[in-house]
C-alpha cells in the first residue's frame, strides 16, 4: 500500500498527532512527509485511519 | 515575468481573503487571489469549529452592537463593529453557495444577547446564533469551508495562485493600480494591473520583532524553552509575518491597535501537539478548571471561574510578573477530578472524568516538560516551580480560610468552585498567554478602507481579517478576538466596498 497527499492538504499536522508512526509535519518545507514509500503491513490500519480522519480528505491510497 | 490584468487582487486566502474573493467574483469582478503558502490557508485552515451569526433583524443587530461596543468600553470603531455584526447573516447563504455544511448549535433569544456561555470567549461576545461548521474526519469545519471556497472560486473563473506572496503594492496618483507577486520556489514574478487590492494577510505571530515592538511580548516556541512569554500555537507556520501590515503602512496606512487573541496554555512537550485540540492527555482539561491560580509571587490574580474564558485568562496572565501563572491542585481535588469529573468541560477536548492524574504528571516529567510539577509539600512546590514561598504559603492559608467560610473575600468567586489546597501531593501547571493569532495592525474604517493618520482612505486599498480586526476592539485591542465569524463578515464588507469603488456594484446608503 502506498499513500499520496493532495496539494490542498492544510498542513495542520493532525495526521502526525494521531499517527506519528506514518506521518511527519515538515515545518521548514511546509509539507507532510510520509515516512514509508510502501506502508508496512502492520501500519496499514493506521494509514487507513489517517485517510478517514484527515480534515480535508487530502490523504489517498495511491 | 507574467503580466496580468484583473479588477481586484486579494492578498491571502484565509477566511477573510477567500470570502472577499468569492463575493467579489459573484458581483462580476475579475479577481486574482495570491497565497503565500502552498495551499488555501490562513489561521482558520483547520482551526475554527463554529461561527456566530446575528439574525438579519435590526433588533438583534442593535442588541449585538450595544454589547460589543460596551465590551470594548467604547474604544472599538463603531463602523467596524457594525460591518461585522450586520453582515454575519450572510455567512449561512455563503456556506450554502460554496457547498459547506453547518448545523445550529444554539439559537440565541433577544434577551440573551451579550450574556451567557460563549465557548471560550467572553460572555459579552455571545451575540448571535451559534452554528457548527461540519468538518470531515477528526478535523474542524473551517478546513472544509476554506477548501470549498477555494474550489468555488476556481470553478467560477477566479485565478488562484499558491506559493506566491505579494511583495509590493503600487499606486498611481495616490490610487492603487497594481501588485507584484513572486513565486516562492520558481522565483517567477507576476505583475498584476488592478483597480483595488484587498489585504487579508492575517496576523504576525511569527514576526518576533513585531511582537516585541507592538505587543510587548517575547516570542517563544511550543515548549517555552527560550525564556519567552507568549507562544503562537495555532499551527507552526513560518509565514505569519505581517506582510500586509508592512505594505499598507508603506503606502501611508495608519497603524491600528495590535494585540493577541490570547488564551491560557501550558506548553509542551506532552501536552500540545500540532493540532491543539488533539490533546495528548487530560492535563489539557486541568488547565480549564476554576480552582486556585496564582502568579509567581504566590498571589491570586483573577476570579478563576473565568478559567474557560480564554481572553480573560490570557490577558490577566499577561499582566503578571514574568507573564505567567500557576494552577495548583491538592490531592483532594485530584481525587475529585477523577471521581466526580471536572467542573468545566474544555469545549474542544471533553472528558467526563480524569484518569490517573499522578501518572500523567509522571509521564510529563519523563518527557522533560518543565511546566508541570508534582511535589509532596507546598514548600517544595514553590522551590521547584519558582514561586515565592512566603507569598504562596500566605495566600494558600488565606484561600483555605475563604474556602472554609464559603465566601471568596478577594474575587467573590462562586463558592462551589472554592476547593482548598491542603493535602499533598500537590500538582501545579505553569500557564502562559498563548496566541490563537495576533489581532489587528492595519487601520480601516467601517467600509474596510485602509485609512491614513488623518482618517482618509487610500483609494483602492482595503483590508479584512486578523490584520485589521484590532479596530473592532479598540486600541490596544485588549481581550480582542479574531475568529471565523469576523473573517467572513469583514470579507463580505471588503468585497462590497471594493466592488462599489470599481463601479460594478451600487453603493448602499
Amino acid at each position: 500500500m502506498k499513500l499520496e497527499i493532495k496539494d490542498y492538504c492544510v498542513r495542520c499536522g493532525m495526521c502526525e498527532d494521531l499517527y506519528p508512526e506514518v506521518f511527519h509535519l515538515n515545518v521548514p518545507e511546509d509539507r507532510i512527509d510520509i515516512k514509508y514509500d510502501e506502508i508496512p503491513p502492520e501500519l496499514e490500519e493506521k494509514a487507513l485511519g489517517a485517510i478517514a480522519d484527515c480534515a480535508v480528505g487530502a490523504i489517498f491510497k495511491k | 515575468m507574467q503580466n496580468l490584468k484583473v479588477d481586484i487582487v486579494v492578498m491571502g486566502s484565509g477566511g477573510a481573503g477567500l470570502t472577499a474573493a468569492v463575493t467579489a467574483l459573484d458581483y462580476g469582478a475579475s479577481v486574482a487571489c495570491f497565497e503565500k503558502r502552498p495551499f488555501q490557508a490562513g489561521s482558520v485552515s483547520n482551526c475554527a469549529i463554529g461561527v456566530t451569526a446575528v439574525k438579519n433583524d435590526p433588533r438583534y443587530q442593535a442588541a449585538a452592537f450595544n454589547s460589543i461596543f460596551n465590551y470594548t468600553n467604547y474604544n472599538g470603531d463603531p463602523g467596524v463593529i457594525k460591518a461585522w455584526i450586520n453582515n454575519t447573516w450572510r455567512i449561512l447563504p455563503f456556506m450554502d453557495k460554496v457547498g459547506a455544511k453547518y448545523k445550529l448549535r444554539a439559537e440565541l433569544p433577544l434577551e440573551k444577547v451579550g450574556k451567557g456561555e460563549a465557548g471560550g470567549f467572553p460572555p459579552q461576545t455571545r451575540i448571535g446564533d451559534a452554528y457548527y461548521m461540519i468538518g470531515r474526519g477528526k478535523g474542524h469545519g473551517s478546513a472544509i469551508v476554506a477548501l470549498q471556497s477555494r474550489r468555488y472560486f476556481e470553478a467560477h473563473g477566479g485565478q488562484f495562485f499558491v506559493d506566491t506572496p505579494i511583495v509590493d503594492i503600487f499606486t498611481e496618483g495616490g490610487k492603487v493600480c497594481g501588485v507584484l507577486a513572486k513565486h516562492n520556489k520558481t522565483g517567477e514574478e507576476y505583475k498584476v494591473e488592478c483597480k483595488a487590492v484587498i489585504v487579508a494577510s492575517g496576523g504576525f505571530g511569527n514576526d518576533r520583532e513585531m511582537i516585541k515592538k507592538y505587543i510587548g511580548h517575547n516570542y517563544t516556541d511550543n515548549n517555552c524553552s527560550n525564556g519567552g512569554d507568549v507562544l503562537f500555537n495555532f499551527f507552526p507556520t513560518e509565514t505569519m509575518t505581517g506582510d500586509g501590515h508592512k505594505l499598507c503602512w508603506k503606502l501611508g496606512g495608519a497603524k491600528g491597535g495590535m494585540g493577541i487573541n490570547g488564551h491560557n496554555l501550558v506548553p509542551g512537550p506532552g501536552i500540545i501537539g500540532n493540532t491543539p485540540w488533539i490533546a495528548y492527555d487530560e492535563t489539557r482539561v486541568m488547565e480549564e478548571q476554576p480552582y486556585f491560580w496564582v502568579n509567581k509571587n504566590g498571589e491570586r490574580f483573577v476570579d478563576e471561574s473565568q478559567s474557560s474564558n480564554h481572553m480573560a485568562m490570557g490577558t490577566s496572565i499577561a499582566r503578571q510578573p514574568g507573564k505567567m501563572g500557576y494552577i495548583i491542585y491538592d490531592d483532594d481535588t485530584r481525587e475529585y477530578l477523577e471521581t466526580h469529573g471536572p467542573d468545566f468541560e474544555y469545549f474542544i477536548f471533553q472528558a467526563e472524568h480524569l484518569h490517573d492524574i499522578k501518572g500523567q504528571f509522571e509521564r510529563l516529567a519523563k518527557l522533560g516538560n518543565e511546566h508541570a510539577f508534582m511535589t509532596d509539600t507546598l514548600e517544595e512546590l514553590a522551590d521547584k516551580a519558582g514561586i515565592d514561598k512566603e507569598g504562596l504559603l500566605k495566600n494558600v492559608a488565606r484561600y483555605n480560610y475563604y474556602c472554609d467560610q464559603g465566601r471568596d473575600g478577594d474575587f467573590s468567586k462562586d463558592p462551589k468552585f472554592m476547593r482548598p489546597v491542603r493535602k499533598g501531593p500537590f500538582y501545579a501547571l505553569r500557564v502562559f498567554n498563548a496566541g490563537y493569532s495576533t489581532v489587528g495592525g492595519i487601520k480601516v474604517n467601517g467600509r474596510m478602507e485602509v485609512i491614513n493618520d488623518d482618517g482618509k482612505p487610500i483609494p483602492g486599498l482595503y483590508s479584512a481579517g486578523d490584520c485589521m480586526v484590532g479596530e473592532l476592539w479598540g486600541n490596544p485591542p485588549v481581550g480582542g478576538i479574531g475568529n471565523y465569524s469576523h473573517a467572513l463578515g469583514f470579507g463580505f464588507t471588503a468585497a462590497d466596498s471594493a466592488c462599489e469603488y470599481i463601479g460594478i456594484k451600487e453603493e448602499e446608503l
